[in-house]
């Protein structure tokens, strides 16, 4: 099947509800990585047109704040229905830009993307403040109030949800956005732009593009943010934590992982060999919470690992645009040399490429940046390729003898945004669940990430939640009205 | 695009944005000895010395030198 090319040829800053050019004309290009494509020129927004942005933004903020929770929602359903008419151009647009296989982005990356639209539609309508009788004669009002504009800085493996994350809980609670895409998967989230054109206000959304050095620091160093929001490594999550303690504001992080998925020998089999190719296949692998150290009760490891390598090999590595494909492209050639330069690292620290582990050839997938589905095997807790980030479809596989001992190993990692435990015992689920210092624990499932349920990390894996209706606490601050209804002197003085 | 013709000589001062687009063979020297240059947002957005300062590197300017002693050796095919 030839490639499609549903995206435009060039794409402009969306400032203001307008389509402009960057100030300093300065544009760079998107490629398709699963054969190395010229997809689309975009526009590089200098620090002039991101001060414009911040400026828009403000500017819509003064009448977005007072639009009703009703009319709020509205919108936001709006939204929703606009990106599921244009659910077939948006998934393949990300599939294009990102080399994620059309069967993710049609099932996954853009129905959870207006479903968070439409939750927070939702949640907004159910929102209340709180009151308070302090005594008789005093009474201590709750409100909810937006925090204003908020800087937003998503990464390239889910670009489109990453957006939908950021932006469908801001402008539920009434603030306005500046948010930049990866400049290596920008053209979703350019899509989705044009969408917002069509419902929201100008300026209430702000899409700028460029490098993470030049457009991504100046949004980092604009003075005027009253919050960041930040889904990506916990190497740059220091500079948006840095950026926003120099401006006194607050910060949610979404970070790095080194995920447990820890299988016990009672667990659902079938059930429990699809969870390892859930936890680090989908997506390439390149998720934050990916299930990339699989722990295995000894009595189980040998034929466990044997059939999960069986399964490995059915996977059907291709062309993302083609709809039997199961693993897509990388998202670029550099992510490409990391992976196999951590195969490298691995086999040097003494682990087994047990399948996998090179460069995908052949098949026409000569120019993309295929990685083959891999498992190392052998490992030990302590290895370098069991403790750093990977963000490929490389899994670990660790042996364990008891429970206590796969809680320590679990828990010896800086990370702590998910994991899973695969056992038919609710009593031990239950205890290791609570036992492992994540944000996130699956029992019997993998990577399953609704709207409705609260993500985000321990330890250097983040600071917040993404998803679910606390969010709308991170992107407001309280008012407390606090009123005495007694005229009576106090009679301190 | 590769380093055909270049003299190689980062320092700590160099972007990792511009490692990784002149030097991609640099990735597998970082990985190789304790550090990522690219993320799941893009390659690091400042300095390579910010990033071996927040990998609480030891000796960067080793590092360094052991970089551009590798990127000598191995030029971009």
């Amino acid at each position: 099947m030839k490639m499609p090319k549903p995206m435009d040829e060039s794409y402009k800053l969306f400032i203001d509800g307008k389509w402009v050019n960057g100030k300093e004309g300065k544009t760079f290009k998107s490629f398709c990585p699963s054969n190395g494509e010229l997809l689309a020129v975009c526009a590089e927004a200098g620090k002039e047109d991101v001060d414009k942005a911040v400026k828009a933004a403000w500017k819509a903020f003064e009448t977005w704040k007072d639009v009703s929770p009703q009319e709020r929602s509205g919108l936001l359903l709006k939204i929703a229905d606009l990106i599921d008419a244009n659910k077939e151009k948006l998934a393949m647009v990300e599939t294009l830009d990102n080399g994620k296989p059309i069967r993710e982005t049609m099932n996954v990356d853009v129905p959870l993307a207006s479903d968070h639209f439409r939750y927070f539609a939702g949640v907004i309508r159910a929102e209340e403040g709180q009151a308070v009788m302090i005594d008789k004669d005093t009474l201590s009002i709750i409100l909810r109030e937006p925090i204003g504009v908020v800087g937003q800085i998503i990464p390239w493996n889910f670009p489109l949800l990453m957006a939908a994350w950021k932006i469908a809980p801001a402008l539920a609670a009434g603030d306005t956005v500046v948010i930049k895409p990866s400049s290596a998967t920008p053209l979703s989230l350019l899509e989705m732009a044009k969408l917002f054109e069509k419902v929201l206000p100008p300026g209430v959304v702000n899409v700028i593009t460029g490098a993470g050095s030049t457009t991504g620091q100046y949004l980092l160093d604009h003075p005027d943010l009253r919050k960041l929001a930040f889904t990506g490594s916990t190497e740059v999550g220091y500079s948006i934590a840095d950026a926003a303690a120099k401006k006194l504001i607050p910060a949610t992080l979404e970070l790095g992982g080194k995920s447990a998925n820890i299988y016990f020998p009672d667990c659902p089999w079938k059930k429990a060999i699809e969870g390892v190719l859930m936890g680090i296949l989908f997506n390439q692998g390149q998720v934050c919470c990916a299930g990339s150290r699989v722990f295995l009760h000894e009595d189980i490891y040998d034929k466990f690992l044997k059939e999960t390598i069986a399964e490995f090999k059915k996977v059907k590595v291709g062309l993302p645009w083609e709809k039997d494909t199961t693993m897509g492209s990388q998202v670029n050639d550099a992510q490409l040399k990391k992976i196999l330069a951590y195969v490298e690292v691995a086999k040097k620290e003494g682990a087994t490429v047990a399948c996998g582990g090179v460069k995908m050839t052949g098949k026409g997938t000569e120019s993309g940046c295929f990685m083959t589905p891999s498992i190392l095997s052998d490992v030990k807790a302590k290895m370098r390729v069991a403790q750093e980030e990977i963000f490929g479809p490389v899994v670990c596989f660790i042996k364990f003898k008891e429970e206590a001992e796969v809680i320590r190993m679990a828990n010896d990692s800086e990370y702590g945004l998910g994991g899973a435990v695969w056992t038919k015992d609710i009593n031990r689920a239950f205890r290791v669940a609570r036992a492992i210092e994540t944000g996130r624990m699956w029992v019997n499932n993998y990577n399953n990430l609704p709207a409705h349920a609260p993500f985000g990390g321990y330890k250097k894996s983040g600071i917040g939640r993404e998803t679910h209706k606390m969010m709308l606490e991170h992107y407001t601050q309280k008012k407390n009205i606090f009123i005495s209804l007694s005229e009576e002197k106090v009679g301190f003085y | 695009m590769g380093n055909k013709g270049k003299i190689v000589m980062i320092t700590l001062q160099t972007n990792v944005e511009d490692i990784v687009n002149d030097y991609p063979q640099a990735i597998t020297y970082g990985i190789e000895n304790g550090v990522s240059f690219v993320f799941c947002v893009g390659a690091f957005p400042t300095s390579l010395g910010d990033l071996l300062r927040i990998k609480k590197f030891a000796d960067p300017n080793a590092f360094v030198k052991g970089l551009n002693e590798y990127l000598i050796k191995n030029p971009e095919k």
